[in-house]
């Protein structure tokens, strides 16, 4: 009965959850600046969630230290269906600057699904904007896709 | 027949269906308005809406630690306590169920709805939960004191030495004496009711036990999908229940004669009140440790009760 409504809000309110995957703390603070009144994310319903059991969207910045690896999956495991998984930076997906140390893992592709990867270091509070937002329109695909 | 009207009551008109709408469109104008006081647009007034019925498409996961049966029932038995509180509160002219003793069964089913919150999230074993429902027990013991003192004082007012527990009566009171909360001995009652619905609501300078960005929403911490949606719908429907209570224990006494233009007047007043006592506050506070929050309610708030308990008693 309420099976459009529940897709349509799909797209609507979609929670974050952030990972810091051993970021140099840049693109945490252009993820933070998305949710300020200069941009205000929250006028798509975009909400940071405390607890990943709570999010749609998984926010992943840094590079994939040896450390964090395991946790970042089984964090992301934890998520409920449907989720998204979007990368901030350049790091997630190359490695950047921190590419062939022995501590790093990147790309984070080897080991998760990504459904958006915004590149930059940083990227700008827009373009971050634009991947969560179609990673919100991802949300609603994957919805329609799980009754079907 | 009897029974048909009964089930439209609780399930229809005053009681879930109409609870819950009027408590997600409050949320929503409380959102926008704070939205708007920070200089943000905000989202839309229905974005409760849209996370509700979001939740509810989303994969409910039960912890492996949890008890499935409380882990699943606490959301539900919350969610029927509150829809019942809202058929003991009239909304002006009318009742959908009344008898002598409503107030005291009002304190007993809202405080189901925050045992609801400590039971479940007991049952799912997260030590941020553990703290979370510490925290809440915390917090139902320093309210509950002065919300007690301003309801016996309100009955007192309305009844005088034969103490009136009855809804209907009180508003019968101010149809015919013009509203309490222009009663001056009322005033400090009022006022403190105004301060103890944010805390039930569990809002901003109160909401140690949700605490957001500190013990990541505690006692919810490992709900998922519908059994949070429904946990965030209480939430909701606390904050109907809670203007609405205020809304007829201190503004009652409008009698339009129709039961549609009674309830819009009423979710207009219900509106005001969540503007006053939960917006506002909430914009302008951070939020307060969990020894200062029983401090102030067994200090402040209690002291503003009492005196207008005693005022009420001396027949003021």
């Amino acid at each position: 009965m309420f099976k459009k409504l529940i897709d349509k809000s799909a797209s609507k309110s979609p929670w974050l959850y952030h990972i810091n995957s051993g970021s140099c703390n840049g693109c945490d603070i252009e993820l933070v600046a998305c949710l300020t009144p200069r941009y205000d994310a929250e006028r798509f319903g975009f909400k940071l969630a405390g607890s990943p059991r709570h999010a749609d969207i998984v926010v992943i910045s840094g590079p994939v230290t040896s450390q964090s690896r395991d946790r970042l999956v089984r964090t992301i495991a934890q998520v409920p269906e449907p989720k998204c998984v979007v990368t901030i930076g350049s790091c997630p997906q190359s490695g950047n600057v921190f590419k062939g140390s022995y501590s790093v893992e990147a790309p984070v592709e080897n080991f998760v699904h990504v459904d958006v990867a915004v590149a930059g270091c940083t990227p700008k509070p827009e373009a971050i904007m634009e991947g969560l937002y179609t990673a919100a329109l991802i949300l609603k695909k994957k919805r329609e896709a799980m009754h079907k | 027949m009897q029974i048909l009207l009964f089930l439209v009551k609780v399930l229809i008109f005053p009681g879930a269906l109409f609870t819950a709408c009027v408590g997600l469109f409050l949320a929503g104008i409380d959102r926008k308005v704070i939205a708007h006081m920070q200089k943000r647009i905000g989202p839309p007034i229905r974005q409760p809406m849209y996370d509700f019925f979001k939740l509810m498409g989303k994969e409910t996961i039960v912890p492996a630690r949890a008890n499935k049966l409380v882990f699943l029932g606490a959301p539900i038995a919350g969610f029927i306590s509150l829809a019942i509180v809202m058929l003991f509160i009239p909304i002006f002219g009318f009742t959908a169920f009344s008898g002598t003793a409503d107030l005291i069964v009002i304190l007993y089913f809202l405080t189901i709805g925050g045992v609801a919150l400590i039971v479940g999230g007991s049952s799912s074993g997260s030590p941020y939960a553990g703290i979370g429902i510490s925290r809440e027990m915390v917090t139902m013991m320093s309210y509950e004191l002065p919300f007690v003192l301003v309801l016996l004082s309100v009955a007192r007012k309305v009844g005088g030495s034969t103490l009136a527990f009855s809804m209907n009566q009180i508003a019968d009171y101010q149809a015919a004496n013009g509203s309490l909360l222009f009663s001056w001995s009322m005033i400090p009652a009022a006022i403190a009711l105004l301060l103890i619905i944010p805390a039930e609501v569990g809002m901003q300078p109160f909401d140690v036990a949700e605490a957001e960005t500190e013990i990541c929403e505690g006692p919810l911490i490992e709900y998922s999908g519908a059994a949070l949606g429904m946990f965030k719908l209480n939430t909701a429907m606390k904050m109907c229940i809670m203007t609405g209570l205020f809304t007829s224990l201190f503004l009652g006494g409008i009698r339009t004669g129709t039961v549609v233009c009674d309830a819009i007047i009423f979710v207009a007043v219900c509106a005001v009140v969540t503007l006053v006592c939960i917006t506002t506050i909430h914009a302008v506070t951070a939020r307060l440790k969990i020894e200062h929050l029983f401090k102030f309610y067994w200090t402040v708030v209690s002291g503003l009760a009492l005196a207008s308990l005693i005022l009420v008693w001396m027949g003021l």
